[in-house]
């Protein structure tokens, strides 16, 4: 099984120039602006705005690559591999079972591109998770894909491997009948 | 692995359907498919007694094992 994991390491620029626009645009625009001026107003306004956008948009597999690309650097990804030896028209149904019984809410499940988005719940820790899966005939075999991303977090907490692996075990014991 | 389910068999013999047998079991036909094929982890004993009671047959019916 394939475990690739995209968390934030000091050494990437990326990282520090995000968090830098983060950090110093708020002081910018608060000392260089009044507090009833409406650049202060707008800028806010952005910002909640793109909070509120990325709640409401999490909920469509539209999205998918904008909440799983590397480029998004205010989500930090966990994207795993795995062979079932299921036909990926079984393992769909079975992974829509799972969820079902699992902590997760079942959001989307597409038949025609096999695709599954699920959501964590809001914890201390996270805004909750989006959890993508789809599934490809890869020779004879059918891989499940799974990616597990954060809202805004560019740190997870250890809740994208932890997704994983409740779903992983969820599979497992679901495959006693 | 070498351990093989015959239930595509024993539905045949039986003239039943998997989603019939699903609904007198009361395990799912998504689960049901799986078992056919072999490629779950575990059966458990009131699953295979459900099954056997419902197709009127052995789990030596059902359950063979395959040689190296």
């Amino acid at each position: 099984m394939k475990y690739i994991t995209h968390k934030p390491k000091l050494n990437d620029v990326r990282i520090w120039i995000t968090l830098s626009v983060l950090i110093v645009l708020p002081i910018l625009v608060g000392n260089y602006f009044e507090p009833e001026s409406p650049v202060l107003a707008v800028t806010t306004l952005l910002i909640v705005g793109f909070f509120i956008l990325n709640l409401v948009i999490r909920k469509f597999l539209y999205f998918r690559a904008y909440f799983t690309s590397n480029y998004n650097l205010l989500t930090s990804k966990v994207r795993t591999e795995k062979e079932f030896g299921i036909s990926k028209e079984l393992m769909f149904e079975k992974l829509i079972e799972v969820i079902d019984d699992s902590k997760f809410t079942l959001i989307k499940a597409n038949k025609k591109s096999y695709e599954i988005l699920a959501i964590s719940k809001i914890s201390w820790l996270s805004w909750g998770e989006n959890l993508y899966i789809s599934f490809e005939d890869r020779g004879d075999e059918s891989i499940m894909q799974f990616c597990s991303a954060t809202l805004f977090q560019i740190y997870s907490w250890g809740k994208n491997e932890k997704n994983h692996n409740d779903l992983m075990k969820a599979i497992d014991s679901s495959l006693t009948v | 692995m070498s351990i093989v389910v015959n239930l595509d068999v024993m539905l045949a013999k039986r003239k039943m359907k998997l989603k019939e047998l699903s609904e007198i079991v009361g395990v799912s036909t998504v689960n049901l498919s799986i078992l056919k094929q072999s490629k779950v982890k575990a059966i458990r004993f009131s699953t295979l007694d459900s099954i056997c009671e419902a197709l009127d047959c052995q789990p030596g019916d059902l359950l063979e094992h395959i040689g190296n």
